[in-house]
This record gives C-alpha cells, structure tokens and sequence, in this order.
C-alpha cells in the first residue's frame, strides 16, 4: 500500500472516530463544568475541573436511587434469562421430539414483535395481578421481552457442541441435568457470556417498558431518570450533562472489559 | 417466656392501634416548582390539620406532565391519591366517573362562572382555586429605550404593535418571548386572543366548537395579521423547543426581551428568589393588554380560564376529610389570601380592593387591563376535544406561530379536523 | 446429533422448557391475545369492555395521524439502513488493512450503539440547537450560514435529522460486523481479485459484495426491524412534532393510550394490532426478498 493510501486511511480513520466519539467527548467536558461557564462557551476545554458535580448530581439529584433500581432490576432480569434460556436453548438443541421445532419457532418468531403489541395488554396485566408500578413486575416483563434473542443466541451454539460428548456422558450414567450442567453449559460459556453482557447493556438503556409500567420516583431506573431531569426550569446543561456521564459510565465499563467476546459474540451471529 | 411473647404482641397491638387513629390522606399536585403556590396549599394544609387533629395530608409534589402521566395510569390501576391537582380540561377524568361529586361543598363562595368550568352533567367536580387571564407583561426600560410609550387604556393597536417588533429586531433584540417545548398552549395564545376580539364571544366559541369554518374572512383575515407577526420575527428563533421555565427566564434574565405573553401565573414563578429563575430583584416590570385588531367585534373581550384545581378521587376511602378540606378553600378570606400571597385572580368569590402587602401595586396593574373586560371562558384546549384538539395544538400552538405553515395550509388543517 | 427417538426424557424436557414457556406465556403470547381482544372493545376503567366490532378499525382507517405515522416508520427503517450499511461498507472496506490499535478504534466506533437511545437524544437535541449546537456552529464555521436552520423544528428537515442520528449509531456497529466477515473471507479471493485488474469500484461490487451478501442482507432485516420498533430517541427529541413529521406508530400509540383526554385501550389496541401485521408483512416480504438464491462456492 502505498504511502498516500496510507494517509488516506489514517485521514479517514480520524475523521471517523471523532465523529462517532466526538459527541462524547464534548459531553464528557462539559460534565466537569458548570453550566454558566458552559453558556459562555459550549465547547471550551474545562479550565477549572468541577469534580463535585458527580457526587451532587449522585445525591441530589437523586441518582443513586435510579441507579440502584436499574442494578436490581438489570441484574435479576439477567440472572433469571441465563437460567431460563439456557435450559429451554439446551433443550431444544439437543433433543429430539415432536414440536421441538415448532416450539422452538414460536418463541424465535417473537424477536421481530413490536413492543406495541404487547404493552397495553402488560399494563392491564400487572395492574391486574397488583405488580404495576413494582421491580417484581419490571423484571419479569425484561425477562419476557428478552427471551427469545437469548434462546436463539444459546440454541445455535448449543446445537454445534459435538453430540459425541453428550453420548459419552450418558454412557458414563450422567442424568440429565447433570449433563446440562456439567456439559453444555461449560462448553458455551463463551455464548453465555455473549448474552449476559447483551441482555445487561439492552436492559440497563431500555426506556419505552419502564416509562409504561414505572410512574413512582423511588422505583424509577436510570433513563427515567435522566428524562425526569430535563425538568421545566433553566435547562441545566451542566448537571444534565454529568447525568449523562454517570448513565453512560458502566456500560462503557463493560463493554471496555469485555469487548472481543462482544464483538465476537455478535457477529457470530450476524456472519454467515 | 410465653408470657412475655403476649406482652409484645399487646404493647405492639396497642401501638398500632393508636397509630391507626391516625387517619391519612394523601395527595398529588402540580406546583413543584411554583413556591408561592405550594405555600399558600401547604398552609391550607396546616390551618386543616390544626383544626382536625387526627388527620395528616400527606402532599408529593410534581411536576405538570410528569403529575399527569402518573396520574392516568394510576387511576386506571386503582392507585390514585385522595384527592389530587387537575385542569378543567382533563374531562376524561369525569366521563370515566372517576372524580368526587363536589355539589355538598359551599358553592356560594365561588364564582359561577367558575363553578361553570368544572361542571359536567349538571355537577361541580372541582375546586377551582385559580383563575388566570392572558396578559402582556413588558419590560418598562426596553420599551422606553426603544421609544414606545403604552397608552393610557393600555392597549397598543396592531401597528403599533409590529412596529414595536421590528424596533426591537432592528437592535438584535426578541420582541417577545414565548416558547412552547413543553406545554400545549402558549404559542396559541397569539392566535386565540386575536380571534376572540375579532369575531367576538359567540363567533369565537363556534369557531372553537366547529360550528364557524375557519374559512370564514374574518379568521382568515386575522391569521394573516398574526403571521405578518411571525413574519416581522416578533417570537424567539428557539420557540419550538424553549421550555416555559426557560421562556419567563428568556424575558426577565437573559438574553432578555421587551414583551412576554403569559397567563396571569406569571407571578408565581417571577416572583420566586432570582436563583431559583424568578425575575432580577427591581425589574421594571409593566402589563398591558394584548393588542387591539382592526375591525374587531370586541377589542376589549379576553380569555379568562379556570387553571390549577383540586379535584377528589370517586375511590378515595377518606370522603369525607376530602370533601371537608376542599369546601375549607370556599371562603373569601381565602379567595383574598390566593389573591394577596400568589398574586393570581382565582375562582373563589374575593375582593381584590382588601389586598395590602408589598405586591398591593402589582395586583392592581393586573386589574387595570381587565378593567371593562367582557370574558370569554377557558382557552381553546379546555373547550375542544380529540381530533381538533390534537390538530389546534400541532398547528395554532406549534407550527403557525413558529412560521412554518401558511394562513391556507392552517384553514385547511382546522378545517379538516372538524370532519 | 440429537438423541433418538425411542428415548425421550421427557420429565427433563418439560422441566428445561417450563421457567421459559411460563414466562413466554403469561408475558407475550396471552398480551398478543389480550390486544387482539381489546382491538374489538371500549376499554375503560370502571367499566367493563364494551364490544364495538369493527368500529375502532374503520376509525383507525380514517386516521390520517396514524397514516402518517406509519409512513414515517416505514421511510425511517428503510433510509436508515441503507445509510448505516452504506457508510459501513465503505469504511470496512477502506479499512481493511490491519490497523494497530484497531482495539481501540473499535471500542470508540462501538460507543454510539451502546448507549441508551435517551442518552443519544440529549446529546443531539443540543448539537442540533439553533443558536450554539455543533451542527450549526460547523456549517457557520464552513461559511455555509444559508444552511443552518432549527434542525427539529421545521417539519422538513426534522424526520431526515433523526435519521441522521440512528445511521450515526448504527453505522459503527454495522461496520466492526462487515470488517469481521471481510476478515473472514480467505485471503486468495480477495488476492485474485486484485490480481485481475478491476478498478476499485468493480472489485467492490463484482466481488467483495456478493462474498459477504449474507451478511450485508442479515444486517439490513435487523436494522429494518429495530428502526421499525424507534420510540425512545423520538420521546426524547421531538416527541412526534413538528405537525407529525417525526410521529412514529409507537409515538402515536402512546400518545392515545396515555395522553389524550380519554382513558379508552381499546382504539390503541387496534393501533398495535394493525402495525403488528404491517411489520410481519414487511419482514416476511423482505426475508422473501433476500433468500438466498444459490450460494458461492469458495
């Protein structure tokens, strides 16, 4: 490649990273600085660090509250989908019987559902069974909504382990739970991870379920309330902005620990 | 041992029992951010626990869309307060039966017409607390520098008026703030106003109701007096998306404008600490009419509508304490406390002469321009439903005003949305 | 391999599927059901459904607004992936050639799609705003002052602006997955290509397109089905204004249930139910469409 291309390709490569982080970054300044320095000018570099901001967005504005309901609700909606998909992936990878496939399709199929279809009538469902306005009641909508993309991810990996391991362990007398436990999921760690840290990243930003079922300030999640906080006054650019950086803070966390079996996770899906 | 499990569980009946006297009631309004209205609630709240002991309001305090939001749902879901904040026009609330019957309340200590608003089926459902007009408010300084001077009935005519635009555009400056981010009707205030005094009181109300095409010359002629307004930049180049917090800080702090057209509430968010985006201590502020039209029916006709209410919840399992509480506002001393502490007209029956206090002068400005006034009853949003409700506010409220449709392309939206 | 036939645990089988089928049930397939039944009803607190037949349907056949916002949908979930996988393909491709430090560019690129579309609302009703965002700011800086405009407030730049925004999240996703399946592809075809003199153009479409069409096809159904599902960024952003020009099916659906002065499910229920079917067909077309006729042998 010659050097000219090589530039080209840098010139390019730059560009594009500053205009796909750029918008962060500008967020990230402006978190530190207050929002009348930010009137004066939007996108100065910050010329003192205004650190206490976190901790005041954190207590008073509430935020530890939203962001101890979306771990609670985030992490046992993920802890109840592994379990619950990789029993129903396991099972629909390695058994044969009649309507396996059929049953398998009804739940995939449920992947392209718009959300419309289903709130109204989850609305008057909680309301019904007394878990409207509830954590109980959110997580086990997420659980729902993110089922059928977990099935699918487990059950395409689950159905490419070798089924010459499965026979062995039956002949060794090993039940099948057993096998389950002992065998499939070890072996698909790779993709169970992959849907952990899916469901976690799609549930910790989901916004239009918890805005429908969640209306108490004290048991909102996180983007309700970032959404609560573009209140009617002044428009607080600069604590809005800290907001931001505190929503946006673990999911980069995670994503930067975890990436590759991300990336790989995904595309494996994608590539055909 | 076991004798003393039994003490426990005594002492522990006892005290629950005790606790229990304690009869709670609970309520939702609208006000968070409005500290001269919360306090004048918060002290009807105290004055009614002082007289009842025994009983404890428990007040959370929201913000206007979130409050409503929570509210639909949870009454829907059977969660609903005791009694909670509500505006004349949320009639879903009373087609649906879901309010307090309020006909035992003292109603001869509040206007008719108020009473009026809140009626559905031949019953009041609400208290009507406040009551607001839209004014003009300006800023005294700017006009004088810009070398307007206000008649002395208050009412510029509507050359005067586009005159005054288009000096202060000359010096960089927005005539007029007004922003409608997050509210769905003060950027009709421009239109309904000038068609109320165009085609008058009846006119205007068939207008409203669709039974006056909005093909008719006369709506016709004064769309395109409005939109030669627009034209001359007389609104903020941010009004679709500024916010109405941020539009009375636009008027009274930065960057600052000559006019602000607002309901008569203006005060309670004006009036609060400068931090806390109330207006600079000694602003110069002044009020006036809105402008007079040419060939108006009735230049002295304005809105008057019924605003911040309290309404009981049909389900509430503490009648009668809501019903006592509501009917302690059907008084004129506090008809003349709203009026003295919150600076707004209301609906309770009260004498504005008896004001005294520091804002004495304010309130009389602000009776000054309904001086002579004949009113019409609620804004347009409280008078219409459905579809033209949803088309008047995308159109009049947003699009019209914010220059992006013409005076056609409104007729041919209202009128279709009548079908 | 599966197990055979003859030998079905089948104690292990429903106990493996029950926790996922209960949920499945009670959260998804009966809510389907429920909305199927409210479409033909009033449905109204304190009150008992009222049947009313069809008549939320030819309302719903009158309804300009919900038209209109389907029309939207529709342009939206098929302008934004043509544009995402169109940028996608011609970064992947230009950037082929291993990178130091790709880790880290990919991360960055990466960033947009992972965070929440409320947080992405903010940040670009700001670059949008009229008077200081960056997106005015640029074009003043560029002399291009005729240009700038209220980017979410005029009726005819805003639905294209938000699409904007989607292509600007999606983009970098959909590129780190094309460079993935490049990198898959084994090196001697793309070798061959380049051996064979074709301009760069002509590689492109002759060659690289149809090894990867499988996967270029995957991401434009799951781009077409996730803008056809938007709701948060426009909540946050313009909330269905300006007269309905960014009004999406679920903004609208939201709005009847919730925000219009009436309690009434049943007509937002019909609203569902028919974008339901619209979206199966659409998908179900578009899967039709992009079948795979044969495949390439390499």
């Amino acid at each position: 490649m010659g050097a000219a291309l090589r530039w080209l390709t840098l010139a390019i490569l730059t560009a594009y990273t500053a205009f796909a982080a750029g918008p962060f970054v500008w967020v990230a300044t402006m978190s530190v600085r207050t929002t009348s320095e930010i009137a004066l000018d939007h996108y100065a570099w910050p010329a003192v660090w205004h650190w206490d901001k976190f901790p005041t967005a954190w207590f008073k504005s509430n935020y530890n509250v939203y962001f101890g309901n979306s771990l609670i609700v985030v992490l046992s909606a993920v802890a109840i989908l592994t379990v619950a998909g990789a029993m129903a992936a396991h099972c629909f990878a390695r058994y044969r019987f009649r309507g396996n496939r059929l049953l398998y399709f009804v739940i995939f199929s449920a992947i392209i559902f718009p959300p419309q279809i289903t709130i109204i009538a989850l609305f008057q469902i909680l309301v019904q069974y007394g878990l409207y306005n509830s954590l109980a009641g959110l997580i086990a909508v997420y659980v729902a909504v993110q089922l059928p993309l977990t099935v699918y991810i487990l059950e395409s990996f689950f159905a490419r382990i070798p089924g010459d391991l499965f026979d062995a362990a039956r002949i060794d007398g090993y039940s099948e739970w057993e096998i389950l436990w002992k065998v499939s999921l070890p072996i698909a760690l790779p993709a169970i991870s992959t849907t952990v840290i899916l469901n976690t990243i799609l549930l910790w930003n989901e916004f239009l379920y918890a805005v429908v079922l969640i209306t108490d300030d004290a048991k909102r999640t996180l983007p309700l309330g970032i959404q609560r906080f573009l209140g009617d006054q002044l428009e607080d650019v600069g604590m809005i902005a800290t907001g931001l950086i505190i929503a946006i803070v673990p999911v980069v966390l995670i994503y930067a620990f975890f990436s590759e079996k991300l990336i790989q996770g995904m595309t494996a899906g994608a590539v055909k | 041992m076991r004798k003393l499990k039994w003490v426990l569980v005594s002492v522990v009946l006892g005290w629950s029992l005790t606790a229990s006297a304690q009869v709670k009631v609970t309520m939702w309004s609208h006000w968070a951010a409005e500290k001269i209205k919360r306090d004048y609630v918060e002290d009807a709240i105290r004055r009614f626990e002082a007289a009842n002991p025994g009983v404890k309001i428990e007040a959370s305090w929201y913000e206007k869309t979130a409050l409503y939001a929570a509210l639909k749902t949870a009454l829907r879901a059977g969660t609903a307060p005791d009694f909670f904040y509500a505006e004349p026009d949320q009639f879903e609330y009373m087609e649906n039966g879901l309010l307090l019957d309020l006909s035992s309340l003292n109603w001869s200590a509040i206007e008719p017409w108020a009473k009026e608003a809140w009626s559905y089926k031949g019953k009041p459902y609400g208290v009507p607390l406040e009551a607001w007009t839209v004014e003009v408010y300006y800023n005294r300084k700017t006009l004088g520098e810009l070398g307007v001077k206000v008649p002395a009935n208050l009412q510029l005519d509507s050359q005067g008026f586009l005159d005054l635009a288009k000096k202060a555009r000359a010096k960089n400056a927005t005539p007029m703030s007004l922003g409608v981010g997050d509210r769905p009707f003060p950027g009709a205030h421009l239109t309904h106003e000038a068609l109320l005094k165009r085609l008058g009181v009846q006119d205007y109300d068939n207008l409203l109701k669709g039974k006056l095409s909005w093909s008719d010359p006369r709506v016709v002629e004064t769309l395109t007096l409005v939109k030669t307004w627009v034209d001359a930049g007389v609104l903020p180049t941010t009004f679709t998306s500024l916010k109405l917090g941020e539009a009375h800080t636009y008027f009274h702090t930065k960057p600052g404008a000559a006019m602000f057209l607002n309901g008569s509430w203006y005060t309670s968010r004006a009036f609060n600490a400068p931090d806390q985006g109330g207006q600079p201590v000694d602003f110069p502020l002044g009020i006036m009419k809105f402008p007079a039209i040419p060939n108006a029916a009735c230049n002295e006709c304005r809105t008057i509508a019924v605003g911040g209410s309290y309404v009981g919840n049909a389900a509430t399992k503490q009648p009668k304490h809501v019903l006592a509480f509501l009917n302690a506002f059907a008084t004129p001393e506090m008809g003349n406390r709203w009026l003295e502490q919150v600076l707004v007209q209301t609906g309770i029956k009260a004498d504005p002469s008896k004001i005294s206090g520091p804002h004495a002068g304010y309130f009389k400005e602000l009776a000054a321009t309904s001086q002579g006034a004949k009113y019409y009853f609620g804004i347009p949003i409280q008078v219409m439903q459905g579809k033209p409700k949803e088309v008047f506010t995308q159109v009049i409220n947003n699009a019209f005003p914010a220059g992006t449709i013409t005076v056609d392309e409104v007729v041919k939206q209202m009128n279709a949305a009548y079908k | 391999m599966r197990v055979s036939v003859d030998r079905q645990p089948w104690g292990a089988i429903s106990a493996f599927l029950l926790p996922a089928f209960t949920v499945y049930v009670a959260l998804t397939a009966y809510p389907v059901l429920r909305t199927f039944y409210n479409s033909f009803h009033r449905v109204l607190p304190r009150k008992g459904d009222e049947l009313v037949g069809f008549a939320n349907y030819a309302e719903l056949a009158r309804d300009e607004i919900f038209w209109r916002a389907v029309r939207n949908t529709i342009f939206w979930a098929c302008a934004s992936p043509l544009a995402e996988i169109t940028i996608a393909l011609l970064l992947a491709v230009a950037l082929y050639a291993r990178i130091p430090g790709m880790r880290f560019f990919r991360i960055a690129w990466f960033t947009p799609v992972l965070m929440s579309y409320i947080v992405v609302g903010i940040i670009w009703v700001w670059i949008y705003n009229y008077d200081w965002g960056a997106a005015n700011a640029i074009l003043r800086a560029v002399g291009l002052d005729g240009l700038t405009r209220a980017w979410l407030g005029d009726p005819k730049v805003a639905l294209p602006a938000l699409v904007f925004v989607t292509s600007w999240m999606w983009a970098g996703f959909n590129m780190v997955v094309l460079l993935a399946a490049l990198h898959s592809l084994p090196s001697e075809v793309i070798e061959a290509a380049e051996l064979d003199n074709c301009g760069w153009a002509g590689k492109l479409w002759f060659v690289i397109i149809p090894l990867i069409k499988p996967t270029i096809l995957n991401l434009l159904v799951l781009s077409f089905i996730g803008k056809m599902k938007i709701f948060d960024l426009v909540w946050i952003t313009t909330k269905g204004g300006p007269l309905w020009s960014t009004e999406t099916v679920s903004t609208y659906l939201y709005k009847r249930a919730f925000e219009w002065t009436t309690f009434d499910l049943g007509y937002p229920s019909t609203i569902a139910t028919v974008w339901f079917v619209i979206v199966l067909a659409a998908v179900l077309s578009l899967t039709w469409l992009f079948r795979q006729r044969d495949r390439l042998e390499y």
